[in-house]
Formats: C-alpha cells, sequence, structure tokens
C-alpha cells in the first residue's frame, strides 16, 4: 500500500518503526534461544553451572527495556500527534471556504457506505472527493459498528451508532482507492467494500450537480407517479 | 537427656477398595486431580473441535471469493471456533493443570473448598453443552468478540446469541469457584515452612491468575448478563438511543479478554519456568523477579485494554494510557524471557518433549508479542488493527501460550497424572510438525494483513485484493498445524494405557509434586517435609546423598522428611 494523504504517511512511517522494534526483539529472544539449545545440551559428563544471583544483571535489562519502551511510546505520541492533523488544501484543490476542510457525511449501514455531500446530493458506495483538498468525513452509523477502512486514505476509524467519528484526509493524486469495512457487521460484511474516487476539483464540481439533478429528477419521478396512481 | 519432639500426626489411608464404576466416581469426585483431569481431557476435547472450525474457515478462505461455506455459516463457526478456544480450550486447559499440580506443589492433600471446585467444573461442563447444544439449531453469528450492538435483537433476532451469552458466562462462573478454591487452597495450605516467595513459581502464576479472574470474571458476567437484559427484557444497555452506549460493552468486554490473554501467557510462562529450572538441571536465578513480573503482566495486561479500541470514537488521551500500559509490559515479558534463558544458559539441558515444547512455546510467544506491538502503538494500530496481521500475532502468542505451552505443560506433568511418559518419538513429530504447520499458517497472513490490509472475520476476499498466495499457503498451514496438533492428541490417549513407566519423580523436578507417587494417592501426601527453601526436592536428593555418602544418619531436626 503507497499511502497517498499526508496523514497515512506518518502512519506508514510508524508501521516500520514498529516493525523494526519487532524484529530486533524476535531476532533478539531467537537467537540467544538457539544458542542455549545448541551450547548447553547435556551429555559428555557437563554438569550445570552453580546459578549466580544476578541481580545487577537483571536491573540493566529492566533498565534497558524501560528505555526501550519509552522510546517507541515518545515515537508513537509523536507521529500520532501528526498523522491525526487536519492536512491545509494544497493549492491544486478546490477552494474550500475559508480554508475549511470540504466535509462530507459518510454513514455507515447494514452493508453499504452512503456519503451526503455538501449541497445534498448523495452517492452509495462510490465517494468521490477533489484531489488536493482537505476531506473531512463525519462518520455515523445507523445500525451496528462499521469500520472506515481505505488504508492508502487514512488510518481506521469505527462508525458507532450514536457518536461521531473523524476521518481527514488530502488524496495527493487522482485515481480509485479501494478499502473493505473492517468491522464484523452481520452477514454481508465480506462483501461491504467502498471507493473514493479521487477526481479534479471541476470534475468534482460537475459530478455532485449532476449527481443533485438526476436525484431530484428521480424524485420528481417518482412523485409523478404516485400522483397518477402508476406506483400501487 | 530432653525427649525428642514428638512426631506431627499423619493420617495415612492406603486407599479404599472401588466400589462404583470408574467414570461415576470420575464424575462425582470433587478430588483435585479427578476434576483437573476432567478439565484437561476436556481442554483438549475441545481444542480438537476448535481445530475443525478453523480448517473449515481456511478451506473457505482457501481460494478468492469461495462459496464453501455460506456468509451465515462462516460467521457462526467463527463464533463457535472463539468461544471453544478461549472458554473451552485456553483458559480450562490453564486451569486444569493448576488445579492439578498446584495443590500437589505446595504439599496439600486436597484443595480448601473441593465442592465449590467441582461446582466450578460442572458450571464449565454445562457451559460447553449450552455452546454445543445451541449448535443444533442456531450458533451465534456474532464473532469472536460480538461488538454491540450487532447482538441487539434487531440484528441478531435467533437465539444464538443468548446461547453464547449463556454458555461462555456459565463457563466464566465456573473459572470464578475454581479461583475461588485455588486462592484459598493456596494460602491456606501450604507445607509447614513454605513461605510465599517459597512457592513454586507455577502454583504462584495459579494464585496471581486466580486473582485475576476474580478482577475480570464479574467485569464479563456483568457485561452478559446487560446482554441478556437487553435481548430478553427490553433493555437498552448496549443499543443506541434511549441512554444505551454500545462501546460500554468494548470496555466491559475488552477487559475480560484483554485479561484472559494475560492468563494464558502467565500459566505458559509459569509451566516453562518450572520445565526450563527442572530440565536444565539450575534453579531460576531470578526467581522472584519472574514472580514479581507475572504480577505486573496480569495488572498492566488487563489495563492495557483500551489497546483493542485504537480506532474507536474516544479521546486520544484515553488511547496514550492503552498504548502506555501495553509498551509498560515490555518489561515484566522481557524480565521473564531474560530469566528463563538465563537458566539455560549455563544449564545441563535434557532435551526432552517437555523443554522442546517449551523452548517452542518461547519462540512463538516471542513473535506473536513483537507483532502485538505495532498494535498497541497508536497511529500504526490505525492501519493495523482488524486485519489479518493482527488475527496473526494473536494466534502466535495464543497458539504459542495455549498450544505449545500447554503441551510442555502436559508433557511435564503427564507422568504425574497417569504414571507414564508421553511417547518421545511421536512428540517430537509433533512438535516439528506443528511448529511448521504454525509459521505456514500465520505468516502469510502477517503480509495479507501487514502489506495488503487483508480485513479481519470477512467470509471472502476479492482476487484482485492481492492476497492469493497468502491465503493459499495459510490453509494448508492450518492443515499442517491441525495434523501436530492432533499427533500429541493420539500420543496423550495412547501413552495413558501404553506409556513407558515413569517412576515418581522422571525430571528431577524441584518441587513437591514430585514426591508424591505418580499417579498420586487421593490424599496426595503420606509424609510432607519441611520445607526450608524454594525448591524442596533438590534438598531432599541432597540429603539423601549427603547421608549416603557419610554412612550416618544427620540430627533429626535436620532431616527433611519427617
Amino acid at each position: 500500500m503507497t499511502p497517498h494523504s499526508p496523514g497515512t504517511d506518518q502512519i506508514d512511517t510508524l508501521v516500520w518503526i514498529g516493525f523494526l522494534a519487532a524484529a530486533i526483539i524476535v531476532v533478539a529472544i531467537n537467537f540467544a534461544l538457539l544458542y542455549a539449545v545448541r551450547r548447553y545440551r547435556a551429555g559428555r559428563g557437563s554438569e550445570p553451572r552453580p546459578a549466580q544471583g544476578g541481580r545487577r544483571s537483571q536491573s540493566r535489562v529492566a533498565g534497558a527495556l524501560t528505555a526501550f519502551a519509552a522510546v517507541i511510546f515518545v515515537l508513537s505520541v509523536v507521529f500520532t500527534e501528526k498523522a491525526k492533523e487536519t492536512p491545509a488544501s494544497g493549492s491544486a484543490g478546490l477552494a474550500a471556504a475559508e480554508g475549511e476542510p470540504l466535509t462530507i457525511r459518510a454513514t455507515g449501514q447494514q452493508w453499504l457506505w452512503r456519503y451526503d455531500y455538501p449541497n445534498d446530493a448523495f452517492s452509495y458506495y462510490k465517494l468521490v472527493v477533489p484531489v488536493d483538498t482537505a476531506v473531512e468525513l463525519e462518520l455515523l452509523s445507523t445500525d451496528v459498528v462499521h469500520t472506515w477502512n481505505v488504508p492508502e486514505l487514512s488510518g481506521k476509524r469505527d462508525a458507532v451508532p450514536g457518536k461521531t467519528h473523524r476521518v481527514v484526509f488530502r488524496a495527493d493524486e487522482e485515481g480509485t482507492y479501494e478499502g473493505s469495512s473492517a468491522s464484523l457487521s452481520g452477514q454481508a460484511y465480506g462483501s461491504m467494500r467502498t471507493a473514493v474516487e479521487v477526481v479534479s476539483p471541476e470534475r468534482y464540481e460537475t459530478f455532485v450537480k449532476q449527481q443533485k439533478a438526476d436525484i431530484e429528477a428521480a424524485q420528481d419521478r417518482v412523485v409523478e407517479l404516485i400522483e397518477a396512481e402508476a406506483v400501487p | 537427656m530432653s525427649a525428642p519432639p514428638p512426631p506431627r500426626p499423619e493420617i495415612v489411608i492406603d486407599g479404599f477398595p472401588r466400589r462404583r464404576p470408574r467414570w461415576l466416581e470420575l464424575a462425582t469426585s470433587a478430588d483435585h486431580k479427578d476434576l483437573g483431569r476432567i478439565l484437561v481431557g476436556g481442554a483438549l476435547g475441545f481444542l480438537f473441535v476448535a481445530l475443525v472450525e478453523l480448517l473449515l474457515m481456511r478451506l473457505q478462505l482457501a481460494i478468492p471469493e469461495n462459496t464453501f461455506l455460506s456468509p451465515v455459516t462462516f460467521n457462526r463457526m467463527l463464533s463457535l471456533y472463539g468461544a471453544t478456544a478461549v472458554f473451552l480450550f485456553a483458559i480450562p486447559l490453564a486451569l486444569g493443570l493448576f488445579y492439578y499440580a498446584a495443590p500437589l506443589q505446595i504439599g496439600a492433600r486436597g484443595t480448601a473448598l473441593p465442592r465449590l471446585g467441582q461446582i466450578g467444573v460442572g458450571l464449565w461442563v454445562a457451559g460447553a453443552t449450552v455452546l454445543y447444544a445451541g449448535f443444533l439449531f442456531t450458533p451465534s453469528e456474532g464473532g469472536i468478540n460480538p461488538l454491540a450492538p450487532l447482538t441487539e435483537v434487531a440484528f441478531l433476532a435467533n437465539n444464538g446469541v443468548d446461547a453464547w451469552a449463556a454458555a461462555t458466562g456459565l463457563c466464566t462462573l465456573g473459572f470464578v469457584f475454581l479461583a475461588i478454591d485455588l486462592l484459598t487452597t493456596l494460602r491456606n495450605l501450604r507445607a509447614p515452612g513454605m513461605a510465599w516467595r517459597r512457592v513454586p513459581v507455577f502454583s504462584w502464576a495459579a494464585a496471581v491468575s486466580s486473582w485475576l479472574l476474580l478482577a475480570i470474571g464479574p467485569v464479563l458476567l456483568a457485561a452478559l448478563t446487560m446482554l441478556m437484559i437487553d435481548r430478553n427484557f427490553d433493555g437498552v444497555f448496549f443499543a443506541d438511543g434511549s441512554g444505551g452506549a454500545p462501546l460500554l460493552w468494548q470496555h466491559l468486554s475488552w477487559i475480560f479478554f484483554s485479561g484472559a490473554y494475560m492468563l494464558i501467557l502467565i500459566f505458559a510462562l509459569a509451566a516453562i519456568a518450572e520445565i526450563v529450572a527442572a530440565l536444565s538441571g539450575r534453579p531460576l536465578p531470578g526467581r522472584n523477579v519472574v514472580m514479581g513480573s507475572l504480577v505486573a503482566i496480569a495488572v498492566l495486561g488487563t489495563l492495557a485494554w483500551l489497546q483493542n479500541m485504537l480506532t474507536a470514537p474516544i479521546a486520544t488521551g484515553w488511547m496514550y494510557f492503552g498504548m502506555l500500559m501495553s509498551l509498560a509490559l515490555i518489561v515484566p515479558f522481557g524480565l521473564v524471557f531474560f530469566s528463563l534463558i538465563e537458566t539455560m544458559v549455563g544449564g545441563a539441558l535434557r532435551m526432552r518433549a517437555p523443554l522442546l515444547w517449551a523452548v517452542g512455546a518461547l519462540s512463538a510467544i516471542s513473535i506473536g508479542l513483537a507483532a502485538e506491538l505495532s498494535h498497541s502503538m497508536v497511529a500504526a494500530a490505525w492501519q493495523l488493527k482488524n486485519t489479518t496481521d493482527a488475527t496473526a500475532a494473536t494466534h502466535f502468542a495464543l497458539v504459542g501460550g495455549g498450544v505449545f505451552g500447554g503441551f510442555a505443560a502436559l508433557h511435564y506433568w503427564f507422568p504425574k497424572m497417569t504414571g507414564r511418559t508421553m511417547g518421545e518419538t511421536l512428540a517430537r513429530l509433533s512438535f516439528w510438525t506443528t511448529a511448521l504447520g504454525l509459521f505456514l499458517a500465520f505468516v502469510p497472513l502477517f503480509f495479507a494483513g501487514g502489506l495488503e490490509g487483508q480485513v479481519i472475520d470477512a467470509y471472502k476476499f476479492y482476487g484482485d485484493d492481492g492476497v492469493d498466495a497468502y491465503n493459499l499457503i495459510a490453509s494448508i498451514g492450518s492443515f499442517v498445524l491441525a495434523i501436530g496438533i492432533v499427533m500429541t492428541l493420539v500420543n496423550a490417549i495412547q501413552s495413558r494405557t501404553n506409556g513407558a513407566e515413569a517412576g515418581h519423580d522422571p525430571w528431577r523436578g524441584e518441587s513437591l509434586e514430585w514426591l508424591a507417587l505418580s499417579p498420586p494417592d487421593p490424599h496426595n501426601f503420606d509424609v510432607l517435609p519441611d520445607v526450608r527453601s524454594a525448591h524442596p526436592m533438590r534438598d531432599i536428593r541432597a540429603a539423601i546423598a549427603n547421608r549416603t555418602r557419610s554412612g550416618k544418619a544427620p540430627a533429626r531436626e535436620r532431616q527433611p522428611v519427617a
């Protein structure tokens, strides 16, 4: 996964720091185990050495481990604080009002994501956003816990009924980014996917206008049919 | 000339003739050894059941967009697998071995509250029955930890969730009863001279685990009660609106599951400590440090429950608290690993089956815990949480603790429980197969989750996700893992009647269970020594050697066995 937003850049770096720390731990412990098992096999009349009271070595190890944990803690806090910052929109992006991010409401429901745009247009499954623009998703859920998850653009966030959660990102490149919901939400959970289509600001404007017009036309058509008593 | 001190009164029973069939005797017994054997035997049986469920899920996930299991069946298998692995295998295996070995280790003639223990085991059996009786009509579809409000009637209307809640609740209540009995025993019935600082590490771990269960068990029981009220009496504890809070379930259940995770590791590490000390011929150099670390693991590990909620809508400060507790665990876990390796370095290692499994367990746990590290680093967890990377990390740690550590303990105490040793050749074959299976089954999932972000618990994945090869290898690996585990189950069944006669102290152990007969008499001990150190059996062997060498008996008060 290549990060495509400032926040995911930070996340990606921290994931690699975590991987490095894990690799150090795994290598150290497993080499020590391997060494002990190969070198100190019983046999040839070998006697166990008497145990030494290793109080000093233990406090040294404890100190080293504490320092290791503290470094990881500090690094994690630094990168987390950076990752959750709301990025500023770039010059190629949509000129949003007073530098505020473009706010879109994302509602998780069994088993689709619905996106409500500022002009009252909405779309299901696919979210269309302008490139190089700070976007804020207001996460809601109408039923159970869903997790919004498009790893190239943002970390995971849970949509919990009754609570609002926030996703912020600024896509740096046009294209389509896919993701699957990441909390078991019932039978069709495995196919609860979403896609974020990043387009130029102009195409975004056209899309939301067209979408709104299409929805209104469809609604008018339904009203027409009801009035004509064409629908039961 | 003063008269010798009167000998301590000892009650010696030579065994009553058996009047009832053996199974009835076992089913109605309140003896800790019988109850321990029921728990261990039952747990191993449910390990097989959990494997079958795992294999069915892995078959479904072998190829993209497979239709081998329907989504509903997959979710049912997932729920059953989680409940079986945690409540019917890992915790009862740990508790069973604690319950069997700890009273023997501290030189008790039984447990303090045997009837309570008997009820505990009975409740566990009842829980298992309810879970699998539910299987006959509709198992839960909620997943391993079914997050509210999915568990509300509005979303899962059939009685699967009720069966799940009743089953896990009955099991948990049983565990709490067993914990009360164990604690009372450990506090009151230790042999003369056995101060807390001289208690064997495994018995100490039994006390720590019991305290832990007393803390986390009621939390889950409360949450399950609320869930039952929600589902059956129009409650709104976890339903959104009307003052309900779906996140409350997450807090309460994760407190339990985080604690249970730690309990399995505490059990495994303590059993490994006994095995390493006995089979390398050296006492643990940092006994007090290990004992303190086990307490720290229990406390910090449970306080780290928020580590599971890093993507939930909670304040970042709470996330940092969860991370702080998780990262603090590095210190006690590191110290335990250091002490165990320090014991082996400079020892004379007899690489028999228990030590082989123990070393394998340490290796697997180290990989699992190191991989969990990223899942507590807040921003990194935002990417890795709920991916198969988490599945792999958890399985490395808990298969490492529950299966490898559990099997190490099983091979170690099997001679005490049955009087026979488990077959060494099959044990070795099983070990290497299981180890290969563990790596094949879960290392690919690290890649699928860490690099490609494959999500957890999903009944299918798509061909263009780039995870086909990883999942296929994982599915093949899980079959290798299952074959390896089944070999040990077969080995245990065969060795019960056909294994080599073991003798009473086959490993030259350090603690008092090796003074008892194999298998021990119902009353455990005819005579008990005065305990003067943390390794009484070592003292007894030294005294015997000394007496044989000098040719004259030491003064009466210097004799370890009265």
